[in-house]
């Protein structure tokens, strides 16, 4: 093992916090994939959809995940904000 | 379909009965009236319960002694073991006091009763307890009639004892006739023939007149007249008491399972008495002699020495059973187990699940959504919707629109069948959990479970109230009370194939954050709602009384809902639901934003 790995090693158990907002950033990013596909069902089915009662109720489900999805998006940006100096790990890609 | 074909029989029996006699119609009046006291003194002691009476009667009742002390005294007073029987079998039914207390004060009845024999032959009194019926009814009626819930438990309690004291009168009265026929002295018997046929004839007669007492009185009556000889008077003494626990035991019907316990227990207790008095039947008699003598009664004093009789078989009775209370007490817990038909067993909490934390978690989770699928059924029948309509894709706007009938279904009747019986069960089990070693994920997992299971129960118990005023109003000729009701049918029942359709599809990421639109669709019908009803009674379109039920029905509705949205994300929630994903559910803040842009949003694009 070379040094600059086990600085590395070294920064990565001293730094256990960075890790754990990396992981929540990566997973709330996972979630969002899967709002966004939910909308784009629900987009879909709208567009068929041609009883009033069952487009409002669509339209009702896309607003929340509208806002779940903003919610989402404020918390990563919080956490990278938290991570600022890191910059240089949030580069890597999450997926 | 059975219960329905038993009540047609039974409704048809008697139907045919009263046509063809006018004694069994006083009979079965009698009867009818006596089982609704028993309702009444128990709906009346129950008032009382965790009050000053209960702390009395626990203080009365603690120790066996006691507890025989109350039941002598107490029958000495009212001169009516059954009615003592009856009052101590609602006493065990409402768990005012323990099983072992009631066999005690029974035992104890059993002692006090023969006082009354006393009292016939020795002054030949008897306390009439039906000449009090009419007055403690009018008292108790007008007690029932108050606001206080102290009063109004008194006014059932001296309902009860009316109505108690009323059946017994018209059995009397209706048996009257056959009392007549019995002409004792015809039948004379001797030896160990006589002293069984005896006691078979005191146990008929005691059934038929429903009082000891009455049997004793008769007993006493032929004895003086000579129409019976000493020796079988003491056997139908004997067959007195024995038929003395008909009567509890047809008490005991109306009662829970404490109270069929106890009358179980006086059952067994007069019947060894009884067995124990047949076989020493000689020797009592000698005894009897022996100590009539000691008291100064006169050798041919037949009257006082069947009392001394009849008290002496008794205190017999208790000295033999009293070192085995306690035995009798676990013997009829464990033998005397009440699980009618209906009551839903559990699917899946089997013992063997115990054995680790995950398969006791994954019993339980499996449980919960068997009790949610029960509660599905029930809230459906209580919107008077079948649940192949809410599966189904069927519009529910137009079910519930050309809905003919309100479901007549009992809500507290399948409540306690089909909910609360799976809680009890889950409950248990989840404790039972508890007490092996577990993980912490499982120990929490299983609070979370708990918790579920309880929202299902509350959901359901909103229900039974909005039930009552659906059977009122929900099909009411008012089309503006009606559509009112239609709009929070339509609400729930949307809610129930939302989340049935949820709890069927495999869990996904986003599965939990699902359950946010409906959040806010119920809360957004609940808004509407209550907007429209401000608007009716701006324009006097509605009475206000009418619109404060449907308001009132309206949080009903609320609370059922967001009880079972709790439940549901309990059971969508994968075992170890990703924090990410409870990170991005809308709190209540958020939702209710979301519910004041769409009621923007609806105000601008009305015309």
């Amino acid at each position: 093992m070379n040094v600059k790995k086990l600085l590395e090693r070294v920064r990565l158990f001293l730094d256990a916090d960075t890790q754990t907002q990396l992981h929540e950033i990566r997973s709330i990013r996972k979630v969002l994939k899967a709002l966004k596909e939910k909308e784009r069902e629900l987009q879909a089915s709208l567009e068929h959809e041609k009883d009033d009662e069952a487009r409002e109720a669509l339209q009702l489900h896309l607003e929340v995940i509208y806002a779940q999805r903003k919610k989402g998006v404020d918390r990563v940006l919080q956490l990278k904000e938290a991570l600022k100096p890191e910059e240089d790990i949030l580069q890597r890609p999450l997926d | 379909m059975l219960k329905k074909i038993t009540l047609i029989a039974v409704v048809s029996v008697l139907v045919y009965a009263f046509w063809v006699s006018a004694d069994f119609t006083e009979i079965a009046a009698g009867v009818a009236l006596f089982m609704f006291g028993m309702l009444c003194l128990e709906d009346g002691f129950k008032a009382f319960t965790g009050g000053t009476l209960e702390t009395i009667l626990r203080k009365s009742t603690d120790s066996l002694w006691k507890s025989l002390l109350f039941g002598i005294s107490s029958t000495t007073l009212m001169q009516s073991s059954s009615l003592v029987s009856l009052i101590t079998v609602s006493f065990v039914s409402s768990e005012m006091i323990t099983l072992a207390a009631g066999i005690g004060i029974i035992m104890g009845a059993n002692i006090g009763t023969t006082t009354g024999a006393w009292l016939i032959a020795g002054l030949g009194l008897k306390v009439d307890i039906a000449a009090y019926a009419m007055p403690v009814l009018v008292f108790g009626m007008v007690f029932v009639m108050q606001k206080g819930k102290t009063l109004r438990g008194l006014g059932y309690l001296m309902l009860g004892f009316a109505f108690l004291f009323l059946g017994i009168h018209y059995m009397k009265e209706g048996f009257e006739s056959f009392q007549q026929s019995f002409d004792l002295s015809a039948y004379g018997m001797t030896g160990l023939t006589g002293l069984l046929v005896f006691t078979l004839m005191g146990m008929l007669v005691t059934v038929v007149m429903q009082s000891s007492h009455a049997t004793l009185l008769i007993i006493i009556t032929a004895l003086s007249a000579g129409q019976v000889s000493y020796e079988n008077a003491l056997a139908l003494a004997i067959g007195a008491n024995l038929g003395s626990t008909v009567t509890i035991v047809l008490g005991s019907i109306a009662a829970n399972l404490g109270g069929k316990r106890l009358a179980a227990s006086h059952v067994l207790f007069n019947v060894i008495t009884a067995g124990v008095a047949i076989v020493f039947i000689s020797q009592l008699a000698w005894l009897v002699d022996h100590l009539a003598a000691l008291l100064g009664i006169r050798a041919d004093d037949y009257l006082l020495k069947l009392a001394l009789f009849h008290t002496l078989f008794n205190v017999l009775g208790v000295v033999l059973l009293t070192p085995w209370v306690s035995r009798l007490e676990g013997l009829l817990i464990r033998h005397i187990q009440f699980k009618p038909k209906g009551i839903e067993q559990p699917l899946y909490l089997m013992p063997e699940a115990l054995e680790t934390p995950l398969t006791a978690v994954n019993a339980v989770r499996k449980e919960v959504r068997h009790l949610f699928d029960n509660a599905y059924g029930l809230l459906a029948h209580g919107l008077s919707l079948k649940r192949n309509t809410i599966d189904s894709q069927e519009s529910l706007s137009e079910a519930v629109k050309y809905t003919r009938r309100i479901f007549p279904i009992d809500v507290e009747d399948a409540y306690e069948e089909k909910i609360k019986s799976l809680h009890n069960e889950i409950v248990a089990f989840i404790a039972d959990a508890q007490l092996r070693e577990s993980t912490r994920l499982a120990t929490e997992e299983l609070y979370v479970l708990r918790q579920a299971s309880r929202d299902i129960v509350e959901a359901v118990k909103g229900m039974k109230h909005l039930h009552t005023n659906l059977s009122q109003y929900g099909l009411s000729s008012n089309l503006a009370v009606r559509e009112r009701y239609d709009q929070i049918r339509l609400h729930l029942a949307k809610l129930l194939r939302e989340l049935r359709q949820l709890l069927r599809d495999e869990p996904d990421e986003v599965s939990n954050l699902s359950l946010d639109a409906l959040r806010l669709s119920s809360q957004k019908a609940s808004r509407k709602l209550m907007d429209e009803l401000d608007e009716m009674i701006r324009h006097r379109r509605i009475a206000t009384s009418i619109a404060t039920s449907i308001m009132n029905d309206e949080a009903y509705v609320t609370d059922i809902g967001n009880n079972l949205l709790d439940a549901a994300a309990t059971l969508i929630g994968r075992p170890v639901a990703g924090a990410a994903e409870q990170q991005l559910v809308l709190n209540d803040e958020e939702i209710a934003q979301l519910v004041d842009k769409e009621s923007v949003a609806d105000e601008t694009s009305r015309p």
